[in-house]
């Protein structure tokens, strides 16, 4: 009796010993060739956060790369939601992918606890010279963290207004607004509201504080110093401009306004492809979107205009970069495929991706490529993104390990403003004492010793 | 070997798949998360001993640690008694004896086994300021909706609102609850002439407390670690008013990579639930019937 309950008690270990071993041991697909083109190349494992129609392009660029060379093998995974963690987790398991690409800010934080491999170790001196001499100001900004290079830019953005020169023509304005309080001013005119009150276009809708106040000769960063400026007064006077031209639209009729369908971001579902706005900030990216969902629309671009004593071609950039671990196993083939993306290495070639994503060149190499040229020509409303990135006035975001917390924080605040529930003045205020406080925090923790 | 440890080795054998999973993926990290609340962690370098100041910038420092604790609580002291209310309400109804009962309570059920997400997106369009369902039913009234998930004063209700929508478990529950009353306690109370209002507060209600029980307590545990539609509606704003605790924790473990401090949040959050749960079982001696 005893042995039959043995035995069974030795059934059940064995079973659940065989359960555990066969969940727990790494699934190896039955044959690498399954899924892998060039199973005798090495493979370079690629993450990325693009999905739906950009991660069609992203594909593309992927098989171009595997088609332009023989040795490795791009592995791209598109991994859209919770990128950020998973990257961590892997990172932090010893398996990381060997690049990935990113737009969120995490430079800082992974840069300084010795997560990403710096790239002035991986480029040899004439791709350093290259780098240097050929790219834009921002380009080098965006992905720098205490002087070195973390992220390498793949495609750059900044905002420009999107506007439809109908909507100014029924106002009798000819010619885009040169100032911003102009255009302030004349889109006022422009805002329609339906019987019921409701807004149903909006004459004009800024981009962020944070995007604007480098026009009114604020910012957050200064550079130079590596200090936030959080505190300038031109940081002020812009957010109570544009806390003025929500009042004069109505607090409650914008956000209800904002909060329907018109703060759709999908691309088809743009409000601006649909004429809710007159004039919007935006970005690049709108312009192969409006060509493909609305190619009929009649629209143009210009810079945002700075006020009057502002800084005229400021603005806020960012983008995409490309970062590669340090714990990467194939590091050289990451970074070859960095450069055939960047277009460091053939930028002619690589103009032709940029064109694909409606992105922003990194440097005139790529922008003057004939391929870019003729995507310039057949969408004049690009041209006005490629001038402004050039501009050595394009400030990037605070490349602080806290730099999410102080871009919640802006947004907090600022969002306040805008429903009218405290002053700008109170709002700056209230923004400098919140980051102050955290960064007392993490000094007292000895976060960013 | 007794024949009693035997049958005990037998049955954790039996269970040991669960029991793996529990102490690799729960018990571990549960007792690690307690070391973590000591620590400054930014998940890249290696946690780094602070002793309590976690704690101490969570209790005098933090605003927005605050305002999260308050809006959870407000949502759990309004939203769990509004569910119990709305599920014992349904499923008095749905118990009373009429033709085509069983559609009745199929159709009050279904929406609970609809997944959070989709439920959330369905959400956002019915509350849908200007082509919402809500406030076009509102305007055939001749009332001006509120923009229901962009107004700080209406985003919390708009998500307890929502939250009734999945009422249909607990009404299962309470259903079972109501099928398992003796029926002889309503015969008696019909032969003293109780009147019907009578025999639902002093037989079925009383009888159901111990079912009201479970939901609170589960309800109660559930909000206070609120989080998925909050996620994805609302974000927490507008203006902070949706913040809940769980998506603050969230916010400080994986945006602002301050795994430490989620840490201490996390074993605040779980102190709060011990000290809550405790005190809901110190009051049931008062109004839970078990029978006899």
């Amino acid at each position: 009796m005893a042995a039959k309950h043995i035995g069974k008690m030795v059934v059940a270990v064995f079973a659940t010993i065989l359960l555990v071993w066969f969940m727990a041991s790494p699934k190896k697909p039955a044959s690498d060739a399954v899924y892998r083109k060039y199973p005798d190349r090495i493979p370079v494992r690629f993450w990325h956060m693009w999905s739906a129609e950009w991660k069609v392009v992203v594909d593309r660029i992927v098989d171009r790369y595997n088609k332009s060379q023989n040795k490795y093998e791009v592995l791209a995974l598109s991994v859209p939601g919770g990128a950020d963690t998973k990257f961590l987790l892997g990172a932090m398991g010893g398996d990381p992918p060997d690049v990935m690409a990113q737009w969120n800010p995490v430079i800082p934080t992974w840069a300084e606890g010795g997560m990403l491999l710096p790239f002035e170790d991986i480029m040899t001196p004439q791709e350093r010279r290259l780098f240097d001499t050929q790219s834009y100001p921002i380009v080098k900004r965006v992905g720098q963290y205490k002087g070195k290079t973390y992220g390498f830019p793949i495609g750059l953005q900044v905002k420009g207004v999107f506007y439809l020169p109908e909507a100014f023509e029924e106002t009798g304005v000819r010619e885009f607004p040169k100032t911003w309080e102009e255009l302030c001013r004349v889109t006022q005119r422009m805002t329609k509201k339906d019987s019921k009150g409701n807004i149903s276009r909006l004459g004009f809708m800024p981009g962020s504080w944070a995007e604007t106040s480098s026009l009114f000769g604020g910012g957050i960063y200064d550079f130079q110093k590596d200090k936030l400026t959080l505190g300038n007064p031109k940081n002020l006077d812009c957010l109570k401009n544009l806390v003025s031209l929500r009042q004069r639209d109505g607090y409650d009729s914008v956000s209800r306004f904002q909060s329907g369908l018109n703060s759709s971001s999908f691309s088809a579902g743009w409000p601006f492809i649909v004429g809710a706005y007159a004039a919007v900030v935006d970005g690049p990216w709108r312009v192969e979107q409006i060509a493909k969902y609305a190619p009929n629309l009649k629209y143009k671009t210009a810079l945002v205009p700075a006020p009057s004593g502002g800084l005229p071609g400021a603005g806020l950039g960012s983008g995409n970069f490309m970062i590669i671990p340090k714990s990467a196993k194939e590091k050289q083939g990451a970074w070859d495929f960095i450069k055939f993306w960047s277009g460091l290495s053939q930028p002619t070639v690589a103009a032709e991706f940029y064109v694909w994503g409606g992105w922003l060149p990194p440097s005139d190499a790529v922008a003057n490529a004939p391929i870019y040229q003729k995507y310039m020509k057949e969408h004049p409303q690009f041209a006005t993104f490629v001038s402004a990135i050039k501009s050595p006035m394009i400030q990037a975001q605070p490349p602080v390990a806290y730099q999410v917390f102080v871009n919640d924080t802006i947004q907090k605040y600022e969002d306040l403003a805008l429903r009218g529930e405290i002053s700008p003045t109170n709002a700056m205020t209230e923004v400098q004492a919140a980051v102050s406080k955290e960064i007392s925090r993490r000094k007292r923790l000895g976060y960013d010793e | 070997m007794s024949p009693k440890l035997r049958r005990e080795l037998t049955g954790l054998a039996f269970i040991s798949p669960w029991l793996i999973g529990f102490i690799v993926f729960t018990g571990l990290p549960f007792l690690r998360s307690i070391q973590l609340s000591f620590t400054r962690y930014d998940i890249v370098r290696p946690p780094k001993f602070v002793g309590l100041a976690n704690y101490q910038s969570l209790i005098f420092d933090d605003q927005v640690f605050r305002n999260a604790a308050v809006v959870t609580l407000k949502f759990a002291i309004i939203s769990v008694p509004l569910g119990i209310f709305c599920g014992v309400i349904l499923a008095l109804l749905l118990n009373a004896n009429v033709r085509g009962i069983s559609v009745y309570r199929t159709v009050f059920f279904l929406p609970s086994i609809v997944p959070t997400v989709a439920t959330t997106a369905i959400f956002s369009w019915i509350l849908n300021p200007q082509i919402g369902l809500v406030n076009g039913l509102l305007a055939k009234c001749g009332v001006t909706g509120p923009a229901w998930l962009g107004d700080p004063k209406w985003a919390l209700w708009s998500l307890m609102f929502m939250g009734l929508w999945g009422v249909g478990n607990s009404m299962v529950i309470y259903l079972a609850g109501l099928k398992d009353i003796p029926n002889y306690l309503y015969e008696a109370a019909i032969v003293d002439g109780a009147s019907p209002a009578k025999r639902l507060f002093k037989i079925t209600l009383p009888m159901l407390t111990p079912v009201i029980f479970f939901n609170l307590v589960m309800g109660v545990i559930g909000s206070l670690q609120y989080f998925t539609q909050a996620y994805i509606m609302t974000n927490g704003g507008p203006e902070d008013s949706t913040r809940f605790y769980a998506l603050y924790l969230f916010d400080r473990a994986w945006r602002y990579a301050d795994m430490g401090y989620a840490s201490a949040m996390a074993w605040v959050l779980f102190l709060a639930i011990v000290v809550l749960t405790s005190a809901l079982f110190g009051t049931q001696k008062r109004w839970v019937h078990y029978g006899s």
